[in-house]
């Protein structure tokens, strides 16, 4: 796996609130193909570490490099042309509430120009046939579930067919019985061999598709590793503890 | 009624006066409210500054006050205006305030994540606008843009101090000439009258935007309000600090 290119990598990231670090020197690269999950208690980090990969957050010291180019925080035009070749879903699925599903999904890649309106519904639609929400397109977000939402938020990142995808604890604030069906969708992704970067609480899904789980606590990555071993047999006393407490 | 029959080509008169002031007036304060309001908005600065500047300005200022600082301080300026022009430049002034108001809260309603889904998908500032934040701030802006809209039908009345012969303005006419003439005084009869024509006026427009919420409402949000509510969650709050 680390001889593949890094699509995504992060130098020495730090990132401060009004005098608290969030972030405190973090590397991590994410390889084509490789899939990375990054759990932590809350407040450790891991939902401004992600944020920061696409340029949501700016940074105030490190790199981040997007197919090995480098791009500053200040540089919003060239963040923005970044994000449409990542993809992000967040822990409250954003949809937007005024546009139906296939809007929802089409918009983006139509004003990107990656598509034409056809294409880009042909697109959607077979995505969403994919996802299992075939019957959806004419719906508007708030006639969907949670779990369903989350699906379609999915699907709108995939349609500008992203080379990596984020995704900030997309099951978080679904009812139990939603979760199944987004993992099963990730898990299909994971299939396909897509790039992706999870943060999750979901440590049965993290052994079952990641490649390396990293564990951040207090802005800094304290162990990281293949899910076994990161699993059975942790190092770090902090990582000890905390798997103690979820599992 | 017979007098007021009798003085109808002079209401008429004055209330075409009326109409013409008030759709100006309406039409300015909303073009100029809008771009107001998305100033108050944007992430450059000094266009928040001279928005809410402009804002505090003259929300703070009575509108008499204000219209007829315009008719006389005018001039200080080099400019001339006739009492129809001063009174359609405060009217808008005082109604572009007030409007770019309720455009910022408009916009302020949309939740943040809002804005960064959008980001997170490469659209530019202006997409993000246009198609995400625009049409989400318009439901909730309505109702108090109506608000606005009948305050300002009602503040064309206050042209009449700088000489306006407006609706107001005539019927006040029709009650001096009257008085002198037959010696009666039929203001309760000819103020009742103007009365219920305001009220008229202003009823029609709240039902027209009424029905323009309606449809805006069900055509685009459906039930918008009224779904799932986004979770903005412990867990990010205690992240973010």
């Amino acid at each position: 796996m680390s001889d593949a290119r890094a699509v995504v990598s992060a130098r020495g990231l730090v990132k401060r609130y009004k005098g608290m670090c969030a972030l405190d020197g973090v590397d991590l690269e994410i390889h084509a193909g490789e899939i990375v999950v990054i759990v932590g208690p809350s407040g450790s980090g891991k939902s401004t570490l992600i944020r920061c990969l696409n340029g949501l957050e700016t940074i105030d010291a490190g790199s981040i490099r997007i197919d090995g180019r480098e791009i500053p925080s200040q540089a919003r035009e060239e963040w923005r042309l970044a994000r449409q070749r990542i993809g992000m879903v967040f822990q409250d699925y954003s949809l937007f509430p005024h546009f139906t599903v296939l809007r929802n999904i089409t918009l983006a890649p139509i004003r990107a120009g990656r598509l034409s309106p056809e294409e880009a519904d042909k697109t959607a639609r077979r995505l969403l046939e994919r996802v299992g929400l075939g019957g959806y397109a004419n719906a508007y977000p708030a006639e969907l579930s949670g779990g369903q939402q989350q699906r379609v938020a999915i699907v709108r990142a995939l349609a500008m067919a992203p080379e990596v995808m984020l995704f900030d604890e997309p099951t978080s604030a679904l009812d139990p019985e939603m979760i199944r069906e987004v993992l099963d969708v990730m898990r299909q992704l994971s299939s396909a061999g897509m790039t992706m970067a999870i943060v999750t609480h979901e440590m049965g899904f993290a052994r079952e598709v990641a490649d390396r789980i990293v564990f951040i606590d207090r802005g800094r990555i304290v162990e990281t590793g293949a899910p076994e071993q990161f699993l059975r047999s942790p190092r770090s006393p902090r990582l000890q503890e905390f798997l103690a407490k979820i599992l | 009624m017979e007098l007021i029959l009798k003085n109808m080509p002079l209401f008429l008169q004055g209330l075409e006066r009326t109409f013409v002031l008030a759709t100006l007036t309406l039409l300015f304060s909303t073009v100029i409210s809008a771009i107001v309001g998305v100033m108050s908005v944007t992430r450059f600065r000094i266009l928040r500054i001279v928005a809410l500047a402009y804002v505090e300005f003259f929300r703070g200022v009575p509108l008499i006050v204000n219209v007829l600082f315009v008719y006389f301080g005018a001039p200080l300026v080099g400019l001339s205006l006739g009492p129809f022009q001063a009174a359609i430049v405060s009217f808008t002034l005082w109604g572009s305030a007030n409007g770019a108001e309720i455009v910022r809260g408009g916009f302020n309603s949309v939740p943040k994540h809002q804005i960064a889904s959008a980001m997170a998908l490469g659209l530019k500032p202006w997409e993000i606008m246009w198609f995400v934040i625009g049409p989400q701030a318009l439901l909730p802006i309505i109702p108090p843009f109506t608000g606005l809209f009948t305050l300002l039908v009602q503040a064309t009345s206050l042209g009449a101090i700088v000489g306006l012969t407006e609706f107001f303005r005539t019927g006040q006419i029709v009650v001096e000439r009257v008085t002198i003439m037959t010696g009666d005084n039929p203001a309760y009869l000819i103020y009742g009258f103007v009365l219920f024509t305001y009220m008229a006026i202003c009823s029609v427009l709240t039902s027209l935007t009424r029905w323009l919420e309606l449809h805006i409402g069900q055509r685009r949000g459906r039930d918008v309000r009224r779904g799932p509510a986004p979770l903005l969650p412990a867990s990010r709050t205690v992240e973010s600090v």
